[in-house]
C-alpha cells in the first residue's frame, strides 16, 4: 500500500490550472479586442489598461490572503470610501498635509483590518459576518463626516494615478513589485506557509500549534492596510473621496480572486493568479467599453464571472 | 516521564473522566485500553493540552505544567498522532511534515529544496516510498498515517501518544509501525498507545492500563495479565452476562422474509437470504462485502437489477421503502445521525416518525398521546433521558440507539433489519439494545442484524448468512456458529486472522 502507484503524479504547482485557464482567456480577450477595435490593440491603450486596473488589484491583493485562510473581508468597499473621503477631506488641498495623511491613512487602514481580525479571534464570529458589520459602521461614519465630496488635493497629487516612469504607468509598476512580495512571502515565508494551513485545516493548525491568530492578524490587517493603498490611489485618480468612492469595491475585489483560482474555502490559490484576475477584469471592461454598449453591462459581467468562477473551481467532494 | 494524578473532566453535566491516574514512563510502550466511552480519548487530549481537566494534576519530566494551548505540550515534547489525522490536504507532503518547523536558508526564508530533501530522508528511514511532492490528499491512508509518524519524528518527541493507530492500515504496515515504535522506545521515548486490540498490545506493550467507563481500573505490567483477565477489567462482566440466551434449539421458525437472487450494481450480485420469525438472523462479512446495500435493496432503499422479495409468503413487486413499512418491516440505518434520528427534535417526535397516523388525530398530531406513547417506550426499553421531551442531541449514542429501535419496533410487526446496531454505543448500551433485539425476537419479530462484530454475531445470532464480495458465501446456524468459520466464509482464507473487524476484543 505504501509503494506509490505509477499514476499519481505529483502536481507541482498547486494552482497552476486556474492560472493557465486565465491566461488563455487573457490572450483570447486580446484577440478578440483587437478584431472589434484598431483602437484596442494600440499600446496606449494597453496602458491604460494597466493604469486603470490599479486600484482593482491593490484591494485583491488583500482580498487574496484573507481568502486564502477561508475567511473573507466584505469591509473593503465601506473602508475604502471611508480612507479615500479623509484623504481628500484632511489634505484639503494643502501639500504640507500630504504626507502626514497619507501615513495616517494607511495606519487606519491598518487598525481597521487589525479590529476586524480581533473580533474574529475574540467573538469566533465567521468573518463575514463581522467584516459586513464591520462595512455597516464604517459606511456610516464616513456619511457621518461627510455627505459628498469632502476637500480636496493639491496639484501633483494625482502623480499616483496618472503618472508614468519611463512611460509605464507609476501604478503598474507599483502592482507587479507588490504582488511579487506577497508572493514571494506566501512561497518563502514561514508565516505564508500558515495561511494556507489555517484555510486548509483550521482545526488542525489548531491541534498543530500553528499561531492562528497571528495569521488572522496579518491577513485582515494586510486587508485593510490594501484598503488604504486603493483610497489614496483613488482619491488621487478622482482628485476628490466621497462617500460611494469604494462601493463597488467589496464584490469587485473577490471576483479577480476566485477566478484566479483561489479557492472559496482557503488553502489552495495564490497572488498570481489574483493578478491575471485583475488584468482580465479590467480587459472585459476595457472591451466592453469598445463594443459601445452601457456601462452597465460591466457590473452584469462582473457578477456573471464571479458566479461562474467559484462553480468551476469548486472542488468535488470526495467520497469516502 | 508524563505522571496524570486525580484528572476530572465533565462535558456540560457529562462525567468523562473521574479522577484517573496513569504514569508514562521514558523509554517504555504502555498501552492504554477500554471500550468505547472509559474516557482514552479525553485522557489524550488532556496529555495533549486540547483540554484542560476540572481538577487534578499533570506533571511532565518532573515539573507541574498547566497546558492552556496544544501549542505547550507539543513544544514541551509531547507529539500525538491522531484517530483523524492531523494533515492538510492542499500541501504536499513535505510541506505537511515539516509544518510548525519549516527548514528555512541563512536568510530565514523557507528552504523548499532542502525542505523535500529532507522529508524524502526522513521517509526512506521510516521505509515507505512516498513522493514528498506529492499533495497529501492523493495518498492512501497508510501512507497518510506515514507522514503523521513522520511529523512526529522531526520534532523532539519525548512523548508520543497514538490513538488506534491500527484501525485504518494493514498487518503489514502495523508491522511496520511496532518497528518503528520499537526503535523510537529504544531512544528512550516514551510512548502512551491507545488501542483496543489486546493482540498488539500483548505484542509491543510493556505495561497496560485499563480504563472502564472514565476510571482508573488497573495498571499492570503486561506479563501480569492475560488476555481474559483485560477483557473482563475493560468491560467489568464476565461475557457470557451480556448476551442474552438464544432461541432454544427446536423448530425453525417461520419463514417471514425471503429474498432470492438480489443484485444491487456494483455491491451485491445474485444473493438470497431468510429470515424467520422469533430469530435472529445476523448477516456478516467485512466491511464493504455488500452486506448493508444487500439489505438496502430488499428493503426497497436501494435499486435492484434482479431478485424477488416475499414478505409472509407474499411476493412484493417493485419494493419501496413505503410499501416495505407498510408490510410490516422496519430498518434501523447504521448511520442515526445522517439517516435515523432528527437530532434537535425530542424523544416523543422521533420515537412516532415512522407511525405519524397512530398519534394523528383530525390531521393534527396529538401531543399528549404520543407523550403518553413516549412514556411507554422510555420505560419498555430502560432509555436514560429526562422526558418525552428531551432533546435526542443531549443523549448518548446507547441511548440515541435505543431510540431509533423503539420506533421502528412500533411499525415493524414481521421483520425489523438493523445495521450495526451497537456501532459506537458503550457497553451497557450494547447488553441493553442485545436485550431488546432478543425481546423482539420472542415476541416473534423476524430480527436481521448486520453487524461487522464478530463477538456480537456468535452471542447473538441463531442464524448466520456470510457475504463476502457481493456474493453469499455460507450460511451457519447453531453450534457451527463461530468466529474461525464465519471469518473462513467471509475471506475465503481458512484460518485467516481477524484483523479488520472490529469491536469487543476477539
Amino acid at each position: 500500500m505504501s509503494a506509490i502507484a505509477p499514476a499519481q503524479r505529483p502536481t507541482r504547482l498547486r494552482n497552476n490550472q486556474g492560472i493557465l485557464v486565465v491566461a488563455a482567456l487573457l490572450v483570447a480577450l486580446l484577440i478578440f479586442g483587437a478584431f472589434i477595435s484598431d483602437r484596442f490593440r494600440t499600446l496606449s491603450n494597453i496602458l491604460n489598461i494597466l493604469e486603470q486596473s490599479t486600484g482593482l488589484a491593490l484591494v485583491s491583493l488583500g482580498q487574496t490572503l484573507t481568502i486564502l485562510t477561508g475567511g473573507i473581508d466584505l469591509s473593503v468597499g465601506s473602508l475604502i470610501s471611508l480612507l479615500s473621503t479623509l484623504t481628500s477631506g484632511l489634505i484639503a488641498g494643502k501639500a504640507s498635509m500630504v504626507l502626514p495623511v497619507a501615513i495616517g491613512v494607511l495606519l487606519l487602514g491598518l487598525l481597521v483590518g487589525i479590529a476586524n481580525g480581533l473580533l474574529i479571534i475574540w467573538l469566533r464570529v465567521h468573518p463575514l459576518i463581522v467584516t459586513l458589520g464591520m462595512g455597516a459602521v464604517l459606511q456610516g461614519i464616513v456619511l457621518l463626516y461627510s455627505l459628498g465630496p469632502a476637500g480636496a488635493v493639491p496639484p501633483g497629487f494625482n502623480y499616483l494615478a496618472y503618472g508614468r516612469l519611463l512611460g509605464v504607468p507609476v501604478g503598474a509598476i507599483v502592482i507587479v513589485v507588490l504582488f511579487l512580495l506577497v508572493g514571494l512571502f506566501l512561497r518563502y515565508a514561514r508565516l505564508g506557509r500558515y495561511i494556507y494551513a489555517v484555510g486548509d485545516d483550521e482545526a488542525g493548525a489548531r491541534l498543530m500549534g500553528l499561531p492562528r491568530a497571528r495569521v488572522l492578524l496579518t491577513v485582515y490587517g494586510f486587508s485593510g492596510f490594501c484598503c488604504g493603498l486603493a483610497a489614496i490611489y483613488l482619491t488621487s485618480r478622482f482628485s476628490v473621496g466621497q462617500p460611494y468612492t469604494g462601493l463597488n469595491y467589496t464584490l469587485a475585489s473577490i471576483t479577480p480572486v476566485l477566478v484566479g483560482g483561489t479557492l472559496l474555502s482557503g488553502g489552495k490559490g495564490g497572488v498570481l493568479g489574483t493578478l491575471l484576475g485583475v488584468y482580465l477584469i479590467s480587459l472585459i471592461n476595457n472591451v466592453l467599453n469598445f463594443m459601445d454598449v452601457s456601462t452597465h453591462y460591466q457590473l452584469i459581467a462582473q457578477g456573471l464571472i464571479v458566479i461562474a468562477a467559484v462553480s468551476i473551481y469548486v472542488e468535488k467532494k470526495k467520497r469516502v | 516521564m508524563l505522571t496524570l494524578s486525580g484528572i476530572s473532566k465533565s462535558f456540560i453535566g457529562v462525567k468523562a473522566l473521574s479522577g484517573i491516574d496513569l504514569d508514562v514512563r521514558a523509554g517504555e510502550i504502555h498501552a492504554l485500553v477500554g471500550e468505547n466511552g472509559a474516557g482514552k480519548s479525553t485522557t489524550i487530549k488532556i496529555a495533549a493540552g486540547v483540554y484542560r481537566p476540572d481538577a487534578g494534576q499533570i506533571v511532565f519530566e518532573g515539573k507541574p505544567v498547566q497546558w492552556t494551548r496544544p501549542a505547550e505540550a507539543k513544544n514541551a515534547g509531547i507529539h500525538v498522532i491522531y484517530q483523524e489525522f492531523v494533515l492538510f490536504p492542499h500541501l504536499t507532503v513535505a510541506e505537511n511534515i515539516y509544518l510548525g518547523h519549516e527548514r528555512r536558508n541563512r536568510f530565514g526564508f523557507v528552504d523548499h529544496a532542502r525542505t523535500r530533501r529532507d522529508a524524502a530522508e526522513l521517509l526512506r528511514k521510516l521505509g515507505v516510498e512516498i513522493d514528498p511532492r506529492m499533495p497529501v490528499s492523493e495518498l492512501t491512508v497508510a501512507d497518510q498515517q506515514m507522514v503523521e509518524i513522520s511529523k512526529a519524528l522531526v520534532h523532539k518527541v519525548k512523548l508520543l501518544i497514538l490513538d488506534e493507530p491500527t484501525a485504518v492500515i494493514s498487518g503489514r504496515e502495523a508491522e511496520l509501525l511496532f518497528a518503528r515504535l520499537a526503535a523510537l522506545k529504544a531512544e528512550g521515548v516514551a510512548i502512551l498507545y491507545v488501542s483496543h486490540r489486546l493482540e498488539e498490545i500483548f505484542q509491543i506493550a510493556d505495561r497496560v492500563t485499563v480504563f472502564k467507563d472514565g476510571a482508573h481500573v488497573a495498571t499492570k505490567a503486561i506479563g501480569e495479565v492475560t488476555r481474559d483477565r483485560l477483557i473482563s477489567m475493560m468491560v467489568g462482566r464476565d461475557l457470557k452476562d451480556i448476551f442474552p440466551p438464544k432461541k432454544p434449539a427446536g423448530a425453525p421458525g417461520k419463514v417471514v422474509l425471503k429474498a432470492q437472487d438480489i443484485s444491487v450494481a456494483g455491491r451485491v450480485r445474485n444473493a438470497g437470504i431468510e429470515a424467520r420469525a422469533g430469530e435472529i438472523t445476523a448477516l456478516a462479512g467485512l466491511v464493504g462485502a455488500g452486506r448493508t446495500e444487500l439489505a438496502m435493496g430488499i428493503f426497497g432503499g436501494l435499486p435492484t437489477t434482479s431478485g424477488d422479495v416475499w414478505i409472509d409468503s407474499e411476493k412484493v413487486e417493485a419494493m419501496t421503502p413505503a410499501i416495505a413499512i407498510r408490510k410490516g418491516v422496519g430498518f434501523v440505518t447504521e448511520d442515526r445521525k445522517g439517516q435515523g434520528l432528527a437530532m434537535l427534535l425530542d424523544v416523543a417526535a422521533n420515537v412516532t416518525a415512522a407511525n405519524l397516523s397512530a398519534v394523528t388525530r383530525n390531521g393534527l398530531i396529538d401531543r399528549r398521546r404520543e407523550n403518553e406513547i413516549a412514556r411507554q417506550e422510555i420505560e419498555n426499553y430502560r432509555i436514560v433521558c429526562r422526558g418525552p421531551a428531551t432533546a435526542v442531541a443531549t443523549m448518548s449514542g446507547g441511548n440515541q440507539q435505543k431510540v431509533i429501535v423503539a420506533r421502528w419496533a412500533r411499525t415493524s410487526r414481521k421483520v425489523l433489519i438493523l445495521d450495526e446496531p451497537t456501532r459506537g454505543v458503550d457497553v451497557g448500551a450494547k447488553t441493553e439494545i442485545y436485550r431488546i433485539m432478543r425481546g423482539l425476537a420472542e415476541q416473534g419479530i423476524a430480527v436481521l442484524m448486520i453487524s461487522s462484530e464478530l463477538p456480537e454475531v456468535v452471542g447473538m445470532a441463531d442464524r448466520v448468512v456470510v457475504m463476502r464480495e457481493g456474493v453469499v458465501s455460507g450460511e451457519l446456524a447453531g453450534a457451527d456458529i463461530s468466529e474461525e468459520a464465519i471469518m473462513s466464509l467471509a475471506t475465503q482464507h481458512p484460518g485467516a486472522q481477524a484483523p479488520a473487524m472490529e469491536g469487543l476484543p476477539q
